[in-house]
């Protein structure tokens, strides 16, 4: 099964899902990052250019803390999420979950230099293109990568009816899958969830609207409602 | 369709997922996919560069290629679409299959629709889907709902990644390029080149933008597939039809017999549940108002919820009920040991214990404990404040008194030494005028008498003008270069006893004195010479 999921079982049985970022989220928001950076130097060169050369020497440094800082910072003590991260849903985490820590952050953005050549992040975006989990060379290096935090869509409550014991014993993923089904009905056209419900008639022994209640009735069992 | 043989994880996504799934799908079947796109596009591409070359404008064999992009699109989509479904066509299938697919939706986006931003989610409803045109735009609609913002997003970022790698391809081979061949401004090169163009020039950057645009366009039409696919998953509930067909294959697998035994044993205790709360059942049943509890009736809330059955009467003291009876069975559960429940513990208590009445105090002596607790405060505060008052005042004074001067540190007594011994005339008997001061107590002045006599008549030996810098060391280094031994000797011996004295204030007793004022340099005369 294809997938843009990297799992990890934790040792008390608890599956760790990390989704991956791909090529161009990623891209888009070290756009939003750029136009960030762009904006504050410009911003502090407008009173430095009174200064003359001082002025010009202290816009280069302020230039050089956003290039090599900006993003080691924000990463370290903001959650692994630069400014445009935020606004993609992006986050930096170490290969196996855990938060980023300082040493990995300054590898991976210390390698940008590698990424950037020849000059437009070309290595870096053919790297993406190849690696499964669509890492740079840095993150390969520093063994991190860039995840998703955005929440998933998810459906609504479950409607509430008369709570029915299944007649059979499920197994756990059968049950996670009629209570998916009583949450996500209310998106799904009624003729819709006619059909989803008819596959299980050999377990509700309905057709038709009976069958769909039954299984929200199932549903309500489940989740323990009375 | 058959869904059962879908090779794609289905679950919820976000559309920012579902492009990345694209990538995903794409590195799992690069091979089919390139392949056939560059056995289908790579005559065509070479076509409009040959036809660019011989009307001789340059540009048009790239505008070509990128205006034939629509075309192109249809090769992944076949590969893809099919691989999905676990069957990859190779390229012989993949370009045949592209006789069986509609013509119609390409020549549109090839001609009108060029710079449509949704171009790859039409694609697979078009050409996938088939639907005659007056249902397609009511699909059409639906499907864009929500995901319309994120297509405009993709074709954008595909198109800006395309230029990254073209970009990059160009600079990669200017960096091939010897310095001494590079032209003076870049500007006034392309201002030029843009008119006269050398063939292999326009080759090369044709063939750049052929690969930048081989590398992203079948990423572009992955990831408007997956989010076409994430979208129809969302909107028909892909994966619990995946997974209602695997529980409906598992129950029909157990067995005819069987499942009659399970499906009648099912309806028995369904009757029973039934039977024992027939009275109220139809009242348990009712829409949840999650939104907005307040609104009248259920009606009002969306159409396929208003499907799970009569709604409208009002249920809450039915589910008020169930609820007691819910909190009841939790209540029961929390008595089993192993979830709470309560148990005895035994241990050692005093038998008298200490009265709390001594602990309560009255609320005025709270009173006064914090009115004397505050005054301590303040009282430490002033303290604070004397302290830091009386370190400046001290250090005010001290600095009145020992005003900073620069080279106060010189003493005093070595200044005025100086300034006698400057204006003193060196007196024609030296020894007698060393001996009067030095047993007059002037201890100092009298050797620096005797130095700069001895010195005087040091230079007089030698011939020479000793200058007005000269120091000590060098005053020595002339003295070794007297003839006699002891005249030198002598006159080191002065010039180290001056040295003592001067830098050390260390001073000689008499009869050392003494030794240095018999003969020369300190008397005119060689005692020896007298007694010769």
């Amino acid at each position: 099964m294809l997938d843009t999921v990297r799992q990890f079982e934790t040792p008390e049985g608890v599956f760790l899902r990390l989704r991956a970022a791909g090529a161009l989220p990623r891209a888009q928001a070290w756009s939003i990052d750029l136009a960030i950076r762009a904006a504050v130097f410009w911003g502090s060169m407008i009173p430095l250019a009174f200064l003359g050369a001082g002025g010009m020497g202290i816009g280069a440094l302020v230039m050089f803390v956003l290039t090599w800082f900006y993003p080691v910072v924000c990463e370290v003590y903001f959650h692994g999420q630069t400014l445009g991260k935020r606004a993609m849903g992006l986050r930096v985490v170490n290969a196996d979950g855990t938060p980023i820590t300082w040493m990995p952050s300054v590898v991976r953005n210390l390698l940008r230099a590698v990424d950037m050549l020849p000059g437009v992040y070309g290595v870096g975006l053919v790297s993406t293109l190849i690696d499964p989990y669509a890492r740079r060379l840095g993150d390969i290096i520093a063994g991190t990568m860039v995840i998703h935090t955005s929440e998933l869509p998810s459906g609504s409550q479950v409607p509430v009816l008369a709570a029915h014991r299944p007649p059979l014993d499920l197994a756990t993923d059968e049950q996670a899958v009629i209570v998916d089904f009583a949450e996500r009905c209310a998106q799904l056209t009624p003729q819709r969830q006619q059909e989803l419900s008819n596959l299980l008639d050999p377990l509700t022994g309905q057709t038709g609207e009976a069958g769909t209640r039954q299984l929200v009735a199932y549903a309500n069992w489940l989740i323990g409602r009375p | 369709m058959e869904l059962e043989r879908i090779s794609v994880a289905l679950r919820p996504r976000t559309p920012r997922e579902a492009v990345d799934l694209g990538a995903v799908i794409l590195r799992a079947h690069a091979w089919p996919v390139w392949s056939a796109w560059l056995v289908f596009t790579l005559p065509v591409a070479v076509l409009c560069v040959a036809l660019g070359l011989l009307l001789n404008l340059p540009w048009l064999g790239v505008l070509l290629i990128w205006w034939f992009k629509p075309m192109f699109d249809r090769v992944p989509l076949y590969v893809l679409s099919h691989a999905v479904f676990d069957h990859v066509p190779n390229w012989r299938e993949t370009l045949r299959g592209q006789w069986q697919w509609r013509w119609r939706g390409t020549l549109a986006s090839l001609t009108w629709r060029r710079l449509d931003t949704h171009r790859g989610l039409r694609l697979p409803l078009e050409l996938l889907e088939g639907l005659p045109p007056a249902q397609r735009s009511a699909r059409w609609r639906v499907l864009c709902r929500t995901i319309s913002g994120q297509a405009n997003m993709l074709i954008f970022g595909c198109l800006q990644l395309e230029i990254v790698l073209f970009v990059s391809l160009f600079l990669f081979g200017v960096l091939f390029v010897p310095g001494e061949f590079w032209p003076d401004s870049w500007g006034a090169y392309a201002h030029e080149a843009i008119r006269t163009v050398p063939t292999t020039v326009t080759l090369l950057i044709s063939s750049a933008v052929y690969l930048a645009i081989s590398a992203m366009e079948p990423l572009y039409v992955a990831a408007s597939f997956t989010l076409y696919l994430t979208r129809r998953t969302q909107l028909e509930a892909w994966d619990i039809d995946l997974a209602f067909r695997r529980i409906r294959q598992r129950l029909q697998s157990v067995g005819r017999t069987l499942l009659w035994l399970l499906v009648c044993g099912g309806l028995l205790c369904h009757s029973h549940v039934a039977a024992a709360d027939a009275a109220d059942k139809t009242e348990h049943i009712r829409v949840e108002r999650v939104f907005d509890p307040s609104s009248p009736a259920a009606g009002t809330t969306s159409d396929s919820s208003a499907s799970h059955g009569p709604s409208g009467e009002p249920a809450e003291p039915a589910v008020a009920k169930g609820d007691a009876k819910f909190a009841e069975a939790a209540a029961q559960a929390y008595n089993d040991p192993r979830f709470g429940g309560s148990r005895t513990e035994k241990t050692w208590v005093l038998r008298h214990p200490p009265k709390p009445q001594e602990t309560i105090s009255p609320p005025g002596r709270f009173m006064f404990g914090n009115l004397f607790a505050s005054g301590l405060n303040v009282l430490l505060w002033a303290l604070l404040a004397v302290a830091v008052g009386a370190l400046l005042v001290f250090a005010l004074k001290y600095v009145r008194k020992h005003p900073f001067k620069p080279g106060a540190s010189v003493s005093p007594v070595l200044a005025q030494v100086h300034e006698v011994v400057l204006t003193q005339a060196l007196p024609d008997d030296l020894a007698a005028a060393t001996r009067s001061m030095w047993q007059s107590g002037q201890r100092r002045e009298a050797l620096a008498l005797l130095y700069r006599g001895s010195m005087d008549r040091l230079a007089t030996a030698l011939n020479i003008s000793l200058p007005l810098d000269a120091t000590e060391a060098d005053c020595l280094r002339r003295a070794r270069t007297l003839d006699d031994t002891q005249r030198s000797q002598r006159v080191v011996a002065i010039v180290r006893t001056w040295q003592h004295a001067a830098y050390a204030n260390r001073f000689p007793s008499d009869s050392d004195i003494d030794a240095l004022l018999t003969g020369w340099p300190a008397q005119a005369i060689e005692p020896k010479a007298v007694q010769v």
